[in-house]
């Protein structure tokens, strides 16, 4: 019995001895200053179907995921045997194997034993035989040897219902059991295996909007700057990574050969609290360090098309955290880029992202006939810089036009609009992005817009999300919405062939919106799936300010995801956002040799739509 | 090394102009103003340099209250502080006279260089510089591309005709009117915005013009367009012919 406790007293001081540390590093990194437990109800939901339910880990990789799911549920079946176990070798136990109650759980216990020992075996050979890339080229020894803990663990339990009572197995196996179980507490804060202790926490906790940038707090936050910039979410978040490299497996830049992992991102996040601790005013990011994967290169590669962050079964929101470090990087001025720097620019001085004089608006307004929004129509069209300025972003706004005038929908556009600041919002210019959407705010305010439409799922999310650090604009949505809702007055095409629908980043992940944009092509053609859709449906490559950064290294993410949706057969693509169609504009020529047609929902519509009267 | 940046705002480049209803002067109302493109090559070169060879960079500027925002921009942008002379009559003096303004408070900080923009968006008369390193006493270059420190005083790139350039070695003090395009602008920043909060302006009032200004704005007009078509009648060879003769002594394009 001494022996046990003298033990048991070591294995909880080896954990502590680790975990301390961690613990002391999260809790003593800065507060989440928007950081609110409301909505209770949706965390506590998130909490039962996320954690105890395991259904992200298993929706998205079934078989992996089912089988973790067990292990997981086995380790609760678990917890009491375990707690009994040590409790009665210090003669303290609480459940009696010849109780009724004891007799029932410990059969019970068994059976998941069997499902956990088959699991985590599975999970083994999957991990060092068959060896998914996403799991990292270096093999990972530690979860071999935690599999094994695990696996002897089921087993040592099972042996005792074989064994006769008191004899010299029974004392073997559990004492093998106990030693296995004390080997295996300590070494959870020194590996991923800390998901255990904080991922339920970190669930339960992560920010309540997908892909949140927070506010800015005081006068001396510019981003993710130094160790002193870091939160105690993101802190909890970085320690929490499990490893499982969902997150690069669906990742654009990861899977395209650029130097950005969303994984490393995580990891080098942890390394550098492991290294400075919380509060250290060494830079986050690295100018250049090939090792590191802070690096200012990483970090401007990403597109933000949020699907690491939509894959993470622990809660980790990687979002925040890479557009943070751009935040460091850009309103500090460190971040020079010769088309970042243009960019600006052009959206300091010309209020668009194209760069263009805002006279071409003016001038493409008229040619269209466009009322000038005065408060008696319903809408307010919101043209955005492609629509306003770009050749094929005016096409679509014009049919969407028409599809309005079909459908009696009263609209008119504002006379002056500035791009909503989205590029600049997501490569960290706070000083840009704010001043556009407070003249963006002041001009809808001006004009008494009460609801807003848009082609452009990035212009949507910005307006409706992103500008509520300054104010509270009108209500918002997109084109694919406004169309669903009329899709009963909309006319159906019986012969538009076979029509693929790409998932836009920023409508699907970011808005939930994709069955809407299917029900449009629906009525214009048969609807075709890609591959990839819905919500791991695959990025264009312009997100994130990308589409204005010039040159990407390694192969072009339009080019992967354009010659997936070639790939269908299907006569044609049809897209819901400005941006993925100007990325596959070029990108389906150069992938395939008759590319398919490529045409927005509201083009598909509006091809059926009776000539205009003149 | 102390280097002062003379900057001036202009109607931004893509305004619609009106003309004022004396046909003096623009319609200043609904106007929205920018710094001169060349003058925010001129402070960028100056940031460079500072940062190369260290110093302080002033933006000195004239005009009415509306050019303290170029003023702000320019010092969020890094520049170390700033020096607003108070003028709201800059459209009646002409060029000496803007100079001589701008002498006043250059002279009082006696700095190593100044550098302007090779000329103004708004009037395009190239002179301002050049008339203010007159009055200062001092040697100046022009249409300047580059501009490097030697040991007994500047080393200067400047752009002639044709692709060509020409290099000049020249002593401090100097002033220089910079040319676009010569280098990288950087863009504004958050950090910048915010520590230009703390950044000092000097405020000091325009002395009146010391005489009368020799140029006398008579009027102000839109560029007039016209279009004139001529018909060339002939034989092919004849039209021909015309033809080649007003392309080359017209239109001067052959």
């Amino acid at each position: 019995m001494g022996l046990l406790a003298f033990c048991i007293l070591i294995s909880g001081g080896l954990f502590f001895w680790r975990f301390g540390p961690i613990l002391r590093t999260i809790l003593r990194s800065k507060e989440d200053a928007d950081f609110s437990l409301h909505p209770l109800g949706r965390r506590v939901w998130e909490f039962f179907w996320e954690v105890l339910c395991q259904a992200k880990v298993i929706e998205q990789r079934p078989a992996p995921g089912i089988a973790h799911a067990f292990v997981f549920w086995g380790f609760l079946a678990f917890a009491l045997v375990s707690l009994n176990h040590f409790a009665a070798g210090l003669r303290l136990g609480f459940l009696p194997p010849e109780s009724l109650v004891g007799r029932f759980y410990f059969d019970f216990a068994a059976v998941w034993a069997v499902l956990v020992a088959v699991s985590i075996a599975s999970l083994f050979i999957r991990r060092f035989f068959v060896r998914p890339i996403w799991l990292g080229k270096k093999i990972s020894y530690e979860s071999g040897f935690i599999s094994f803990l695990i696996f002897l663990l089921m087993v040592t339990y099972l042996g005792a219902f074989f064994a006769t009572d008191g004899s010299v197995t029974v004392k073997a196996l559990w004492w093998t059991h106990t030693l296995a179980l004390l080997i295996f507490l300590p070494l959870i804060p020194h590996t991923k295996h800390l998901h255990l202790v904080l991922s339920p926490l970190t669930v339960f906790l992560k920010r309540d909007e997908f892909s949140k940038i927070p506010p800015l707090a005081g006068d001396e936050d510019f981003g993710l700057v130094s160790g002193k910039d870091v939160t105690q979410l993101i802190a909890l978040q970085t320690y929490s990574c499990v490893e499982c490299g969902r997150c690069t497996e669906h990742c654009p830049a990861a899977t395209t050969g650029k130097v950005l992992n969303p994984k490393e991102i995580i990891l080098g996040m942890r390394s550098y609290l492991n290294e400075f601790g919380a509060d250290s005013d060494a830079p986050l990011l690295k100018e250049d360090a090939p090792t590191s994967h802070l690096s200012m290169e990483a970090a401007f590669q990403c597109t933000t098309c949020g699907s690491c962050e939509f894959q993470c079964p622990v809660g980790i929101q990687h979002l925040p955290i890479i557009v943070g470090l751009r935040r460091g990087a850009t309103n500090t001025g460190q971040w020079e880029d010769t088309y970042g720097t243009k960019l600006f620019l052009a959206l300091e001085k010309n209020g668009n992202a194209l760069g263009l004089s805002a006279v071409e608006r003016d001038k493409f307004i008229a040619k269209q006939g466009f009322p000038i929004f005065d408060g008696t129509q319903e809408y307010c069209l919101w043209l955005g810089c492609m629509g306003g300025y770009d050749p094929k972003g005016r096409e679509i706004i014009a049919d969407f036009a028409r599809v309005m005038d079909f459908l009696g929908t009263t609209f008119g556009v504002l006379k002056k609009e500035k791009c909503t600041g989205d590029p600049a919002r997501r490569l960290g210019n706070d000083l840009v992005f704010q001043t556009l959407a407070e003249h963006g705010l002041k001009a809808l305010e001006t004009a008494k817009v009460q609801k807003i439409v848009a082609i452009c799922p990035h212009c949507v999310r910005t307006i409706s999300n992103d500008w509520r650090e300054y104010g509270i604009a009108p209500e918002i949505e997109h084109h694919s919405e406004f169309m669903a809702r009329h899709k009963d007055r909309l006319p159906k095409q019986f012969e538009g062939g076979e029509i693929v629908y790409h998932d836009p980043c920023y409508l699907g992940r970011y808005r939930d919106v994709y069955e809407q944009p299917r029900e449009i092509v629906a009525l214009a053609g048969e609807l075709v799936e890609a591959p990839r859709n819905h919500e791991r449906s695959f990025c264009c490559g312009a997100g994130g300010g990308l589409a204005f950064l010039g040159e990407e290294s390694g192969e072009r993410v339009s080019h992967v995801r354009a010659k997936e949706l070639a790939d269908t057969g299907a006569q044609t693509v049809g897209t819901a956002c400005p941006f993925c169609n100007t990325m596959f504009r070029d990108a389906l020529s150069a992938v395939s040799e008759a590319p398919p047609q490529l045409y927005d929902i509201a083009q598909l519509t509006a091809r059926a739509l009776p000539p205009t009267k003149i | 090394m102390k280097i002062i940046v003379a900057i001036k705002q202009v109607p931004e480049r893509d305004a619609q102009i009106q003309i004022a209803a004396n046909g003096k002067w623009i319609d200043e109302d609904d106007l929205t103003y920018a710094i001169n493109e060349p003058d925010a090559y001129a402070l960028e070169e100056a940031l460079q340099f500072k940062e190369k060879n260290g110093g302080e960079v002033i933006v000195l500027c004239a005009g009415p209250e509306r050019v303290t925002s170029t003023l702000r921009d320019a010092l969020a942008k890094g520049a170390d502080r700033a020096i607003h002379i108070e003028a709201d009559d800059l459209a009646q003096r002409d060029t000496l006279g803007v100079a001589e303004l701008l002498a006043v408070a250059v002279k009082a900080e006696s700095p190593d260089l100044i550098l302007t923009g090779l000329q103004s968006d708004d009037l395009g008369l190239g002179q301002t510089g050049v008339v203010l390193a007159e009055l200062l006493g001092i040697p100046h270059a022009t249409i300047i591309m580059q501009v490097e420190k030697t040991d007994t005083g500047l080393r200067v790139k400047r752009e002639l005709e044709d692709g060509w350039f020409q290099h000049v070695d020249m002593p401090l003090p100097a002033l220089l009117t910079i040319q676009s395009g010569g280098n990288k602008l950087r863009y504004a920043t958050l950090m910048g915005i915010k520590k230009a909060k703390s950044k000092e302006t000097n405020t000091i009032a325009a002395a009146d013009s010391s005489e009368a200004a020799a140029l006398k704005l008579a009027r102000v007009y839109l560029p007039e367009k016209q279009k004139k078509t001529v018909m060339l009648t002939g034989t092919p060879e004849q039209i021909a012919a015309q033809l080649v003769e007003k392309l080359k002594f017209e239109v001067r394009v052959i």
